[in-house]
């Protein structure tokens, strides 16, 4: 489905030369975010009385521009090439490029952000630093635009870090709390294991004497290793917080709750899906398989542990950590366009429980769903866009999430049908997986919403019906939830404007079988999530001990243990070994010296080696600390030096 | 002048060194004043060099050339050595970069307030002969400005420095010095093996050198020489080109400093005052590497080939071991240190593996360290400055009263780590190609050397979190009122720093433009 180009030479030729105009947009779409960074950055606290209000403007100016490009977009890819060095005879290039999967991500991208920013203004409105949060939030946008647009690896390694960074400083946004700042640094720390495997993955590519650009790729066959692929996808498993990486990201719900809407839920996570839609012609078989599994353990871990979480936050963190997992699972069986799907019913109806929960947290003052309850007519806007979204995510029909998970659900059959036997596995576990989804999702909705309140003190004035910052967000995010705006056809969306835009290959299985087994899996999950909201399970979490310790009172386990063991050992052979050793050299030296001393009446004259000088230099030195020598023992080295190229000589 | 523009930047700084000797004491607040002036003034001709510099030419520039010593010895031929001064695309970033670097380092001593006057003539002692290092092509007179570092190294730590100075600075001066002896040998059994071709044909007799474009070029050795590259004689049964790439090898690599030689180097910048630490860090390990990319390699591009391999590991040996230690320090400015002695393995790295890419990042990784570990070098001393304690553990939550040291040393971190957008992700991005390009060093041991990467920002952000965030605690009450937040002196220093290492992060080609040329014809000698 993807165009190939042809390049007349091994420069990249566009076929299609953009307009001036395409080209100014392309930019401008980079520039706004960076400069409206600049400016609220540089203005600092000055900025705290408009900084919202520019950031959204921001935004809008961005979605304006995207849809006002897409409109003139007739389904060729067209890009922009620069130099931004060379080294010899090779320039290194960078090209930004517009293609369907670009547009799909700005649509994404800038409305997650806009109706984040809006719920912002509210949520935000009583923080001191606003203006940091409003500029990160725009260097975030920025980032992100910047892996979206770009069309080389090297170019996307380069945003890729630039929205690590950003997604560092705004999980460590309230950074006078010590476990936001240690979530921050964890979630860097991690996404840098997994990058540096896909900078060695873009450098072999390189090293083998591939482009790095992904249309002169796709030309450039044969493929690469199966390891150079798995190097690649190490990037997705730190960004997307697959399994073994997966620990940063319910680490990271320390952030601001809107943070965790756009980076966390909607966006920045997603990134990781869309490397491996650009880069999935370069996987091989063996590597997508790979994929596949590692899609596969990192969607059942996270629903598992979703089931035992109380904290609203975390539990829709561990849902996300399962959905990435579903996504990469998708990829790895080749349900790429399959996977998209859900990436982009995903963005919203996730962002949208994150708003949700973040409306409750700022009324409430609290996580914990132990301490909620009947909140239904207490926030009814926010138990409207709850219920949508949360039906979305657990896949009831009518909703989107249904339609993408139905698609990927398909594909899986389709994919193990084609293989037969253990293949089967994987679609039981997709099953399995949504399952579980729909008991946290019911047991969570019923303690939330159902019933009555079970903290300690209500706030008195809940529900404020005129906070249209608040609502319209949850509002649209909930719209979008519906199955109305995707297909017609509530069950299956095969005919929906998406597939059009990214078609897929047909496929012999029966959907009527697919559908009825993910129902009964939902309503399976839901009855039982319902009837057990209130019992409290004993928790076995398969998490990574040593990747999780910390403890306020110890600073010193702020880091990733392991790394800090190995560190100290080094550190005491260091000091311990190489420098005693050095220091017992010095000494031995010096002794030696005295017992040259001694014989030194016996040593010819002519005989004197440079070494000897320095033994020698060493035992006064060490005879006598002060500072005056230094010079005479200077001039007589030089004497010596030239001394030495007459002994030579003669 | 500008017609001997390299012996003005060597010689410009001595001069101000002599006009400080001149100024009585009783008149001690001008010498702080001389010393910027005639720093800004040797950056000034720094710029005019960059300026007139032909990128397109990959030969020596600039070249001064003066028969120094000649001392004919009869049928041993004749001693020749030469005043001769150029640069090429190597040297002049390196140079560029000691001009900043010092001047910043100058802006940065004011604070000195003990003996000032043997300090600033001392500190311009240093930068002439640092200078003179990166312009000499003559190996007789490089050695000599090589040596003549220590002596104000010397002094500066072990006058002006912490605690333990004396031993730190001792140490120092060993250690360098032993490296120097190892020089010292191999440049006499060069010179006893080459001849200067044009003089020998014109005098009928064997002129002897020390002229490094000689001594690059085999044919300029005599056949039954130590040295010669057809000649079989071994040293206890080694080679003895061999023989003599390692002694080389070592003098430079502890300058550089390349583990396990690299002990020195911690103790001597915690006790060196800021000034001093950014000058080390900034400039002179950077001389390391520049003794290799124009010594070591060129005069034995066959022993460089063979141990391309053995010389790899060594420069990932010490990203890692560098890193680790890193991790382990309480000691701000020994937590840098080590950082310092990661980020140069990359250096060696991407000389070993004698790729365009690897090379040429190598010398703009030696740029961009410079810029950084002196911005690195400069945070720690703001907070030394305040409260004389660098202990990581003594301090929580420095944002609060710092928020713009904060900023600072967020970004000089983020650049250290290798953000890109910063200079340092090009060094590290372009040595780490090389090694993955070169087919002389396997990709396993570059993928060890890629989680220096991940070490980086370990220690790095680990540090950030403990120092400046959570809430604001200091282990002495007193401190709580010293911390005060960056002065305009100190933000002059820091942000030219910042600035450069953004420029040349976004537009790497500053630095590549001049390198290209010359490390295309470097690298011909390996072909």
């Amino acid at each position: 489905m993807a165009h190939r180009w042809k390049c007349a030479t091994e420069d990249l030729l566009f076929v299609k030369t953009p307009k001036l105009g395409h080209i100014c947009q392309m930019y401008a779409l980079l520039l706004i975010p960076f400069l409206a960074f600049v400016v609220i950055f540089a203005a600092g606290k000055r900025a705290n009385a408009w900084a919202g209000w520019l950031a959204m403007a921001a935004t809008l100016a961005g979605l304006v521009f995207s849809m006002g490009l897409y409109t003139e977009f007739d389904g060729q890819p067209t890009g922009e090439t620069f130099t931004w060095l060379n080294i010899q005879n090779t320039a290194f290039n960078f090209t930004f490029q517009l293609d369907k999967l670009a547009f799909l991500m700005l649509f994404v991208v800038h409305l997650v952000a806009l109706l984040v920013q809006v719920f912002s203004m509210n949520y935000m409105a009583h923080d001191a630093y606003r203006w940091r949060y409003f500029a990160f939030l725009q260097l975030f946008i920025f980032s992100m635009l910047g892996v979206v647009l770009a069309a080389d690896l090297l170019l996307m390694y380069v945003f890729w870090e630039l929205v690590g960074l950003s997604s560092y400083l705004l999980i460590g946004f309230w950074y006078a709390k010590p476990r936001a700042a240690w979530a921050a640094q964890k979630a860097f720390l991690l996404n840098r294991v997994g990058d540096a495997g896909f900078l060695m993955g873009i450098l072999l590519l390189l090293a083998n004497g591939q482009s790095t650009h992904f249309e002169s790729l796709s030309i450039g066959l044969p493929l690469p290793s199966t390891a150079v692929g798995l190097l690649l996808f190490c990037g997705v498993v730190g960004k997307s917080a697959q399994w073994p990486l997966s620990t940063w990201l319910p680490d990271a719900m320390e952030g601001p709750t809107p943070v965790s809407a756009l980076i966390h839920a909607a966006t920045m996570v997603a990134a990781g899906i869309f490397l491996l839609a650009r880069i999935h012609f370069l996987l091989t078989p063996q590597a997508l398989l790979v994929v596949a599994g590692i899609g596969t353990i990192t969607m059942l871990l996270g629903a598992y542990q979703a089931v035992f979480q109380n904290d609203i936050k975390k539990m829709l963190a561990y849902s996300t950590v399962s959905q990435l997992g579903l996504m990469v699972l998708a990829m790895g069986i080749g349900a790429r366009e399959a996977s998209l799907f859900h990436l982009l019913t995903h963005a919203f109806f996730k962002a949208g429980l994150f708003l949700s929960a973040g409306a409750i947290i700022h009324h409430l003052h609290t996580q914990d769903v132990r301490q909620m309850g009947g909140l239904r007519t207490k926030l009814p806007v926010v138990f409207v866009a709850y219920t949508t979204c949360a039906a979305a995510l657990a896949g009831v029909p009518f909703f989107s999430g249904f339609l993408s998970k139905d698609s990927i659900l398909l594909e899986a059959t389709a994919w193990a049908s084609a293989r037969g036997g253990m293949a089967y596995v994987v679609p039981v576990l997709a099953l399995l997986s949504a399952a579980i989804t729909a008991f946290y999702v019911a047991r969570q909705w019923r303690l939330i919403f159902l019933e009555t309140f079970r903290g300690a003190d209500m706030p008195q004035k809940l529900s404020i019906p005129s906070d249209w910052f608040t609502n319209i967000p949850l509002i649209v995010l909930a719209a979008l939830s519906v199955f109305g705006w995707i297909s017609v056809n509530p069950f299956d969306a095969a005919d929906s404007w998406f597939f059009q835009l990214f078609p897929t290959l047909g496929h012999s299985v029966s959907h009527l079988l697919v559908v009825g087994a993910s129902v009964l899996a939902t309503f399976t999950g839901l009855v039982l999530g319902y009837q057990t909201a209130h019992r409290t399970f004993t928790p076995y979490l398969f998490e990574i001990k040593w990747l999780n310790e910390f403890s306020e009172q110890q600073p010193s386990a702020f880091l990733i243990p392991i790394f800090q063991k190995m560190a100290r050992s080094l550190a005491y052979f260091d000091r311990w070994v190489l420098d005693v050793t050095v220091n017992g050299i010095g000494y031995v030296s010096v002794i030696g010296a005295h017992v040259l001393a001694r014989f030194e009446h016996l040593l010819i004259d002519g005989s004197i080696n440079a070494l000897a000088w320095t033994v020698r230099q060493v035992g006064n030195r060490a005879r006598n600390l002060q500072n005056g020598q230094i010079q005479s023992y200077f001039v007589v080295m030089l004497v010596g030096v030239i001394l030495m190229i007459f002994w030579f000589l003669g | 002048m500008l017609n001997y523009i390299l012996s003005s930047l060597v010689f410009l700084p001595l001069l101000g060194a002599v006009v400080i000797l001149l100024i009585p004491s009783s008149q001690r607040h001008f010498y702080k004043s001389i010393t910027l002036l005639f720093c800004a003034v040797e950056l000034a001709l720094c710029g005019w060099l960059y300026a007139h510099f032909s990128t397109a030419n990959a030969a020596y520039q600039f070249l001064e050339k003066i028969d120094w010593i000649t001392i004919p010895l009869g049928s041993l031929g004749t001693v020749s050595i030469d005043y001769l001064l150029g640069v090429d695309g190597i040297s002049l970033p390196l140079v560029f970069l000691t001009g900043v670097v010092m001047l910043v380092g100058a802006v940065s001593s004011w604070h000195i307030n003990k003996r000032e006057k043997a300090y600033f003539a001392l500190y311009l002692l240093l930068t002439s002969s640092v200078m003179g290092c990166f312009v000499a092509l003559d190996f007789f007179l490089f050695f000599l400005f090589f040596e003549f570092m220590l002596l104000p190294m010397y002094f500066l730590i072990g006058l002006w420095g912490g605690p333990r100075r004396e031993y730190a600075s001792l140490k120092f001066f060993l250690y360098t010095l032993a490296g120097s002896v190892l020089i010292l040998v191999v440049m006499i059994a060069l010179y006893l093996s080459a001849v200067d071709p044009f003089e020998s044909e014109a005098t009928q007799t064997l002129v002897h050198t020390f002229d490094l474009r000689y001594l690059a070029d085999g044919h300029n050795y005599l056949p039954d020489s130590i040295l010669s590259p057809t000649g079989e004689i071994e040293i206890w049964g080694i080679s003895s080109r061999m023989l003599a790439f390692w002694l080389l090898f070592i003098g430079f690599a502890i300058k550089l400093p390349i583990v396990p030689l690299h002990t020195w180097l911690p103790d001597a910048h915690v006790e060196a005052p800021t000034p001093v630490s950014v000058v080390l860090a900034g400039v002179l390990l950077k001389i390391g590497g520049y003794g290799l990319l124009r010594i070591a390699y060129p005069l034995f591009p066959d022993a460089a080939n063979e141990y391309a391999f053995s010389l790899g590991v060594l420069g990932v040996l010490s990203i890692v071991y560098g890193g680790f230690n890193a991790l382990a320090q309480n000691d701000l400015k020994k937590m840098v240190a080590y950082s310092s002695v990661s980020h140069m393995g990359f250096v060696l790295l991407g000389v070993a593996s004698l790729t365009a890419e690897g090379v040429n990042g190598a010398v703009y990784q030696m740029v961009s360290h410079g810029i950084l570990s002196a911005l690195l070098f400069l945070v720690v001393g703001v907070l030394y400055d305040r409260t004389h304690n660098r202990l990581i553990d003594s301090y929580r939550g420095l944002v609060s009263p710092m928020p713009q040291l904060t900023v600072v040393v967020s970004v000089a971190f983020f650049a250290s780590l290798g953000l890109p957008g910063f200079s340092g992700f090009v060094g590290e991005l372009f040595t780490l190609m090389g090694g993955f390009q070169s087919d002389r060093l396997p990709h396993w041991l570059v993928a060890i050397g890629t989680l220096g990467i991940v070490l980086a920002a370990g220690y790095f952000l680990w540090t950030l979190q403990r120092l400046f965030f959570g809430p604001f605690w200091a282990k002495n009450a007193n401190d709580a009122a010293l911390l005060t937040d960056l002065t305009l002196r100190e933000k002059m220093m820091l942000l030219p720093l910042v600035m450069l290492t953004l420029l040349l992060g976004l537009f790497p080609n500053l630095v590549f433009n001049l390198t290209n040329q010359a490390v295309t014809l470097w690298m011909k000698i390996f072909l």
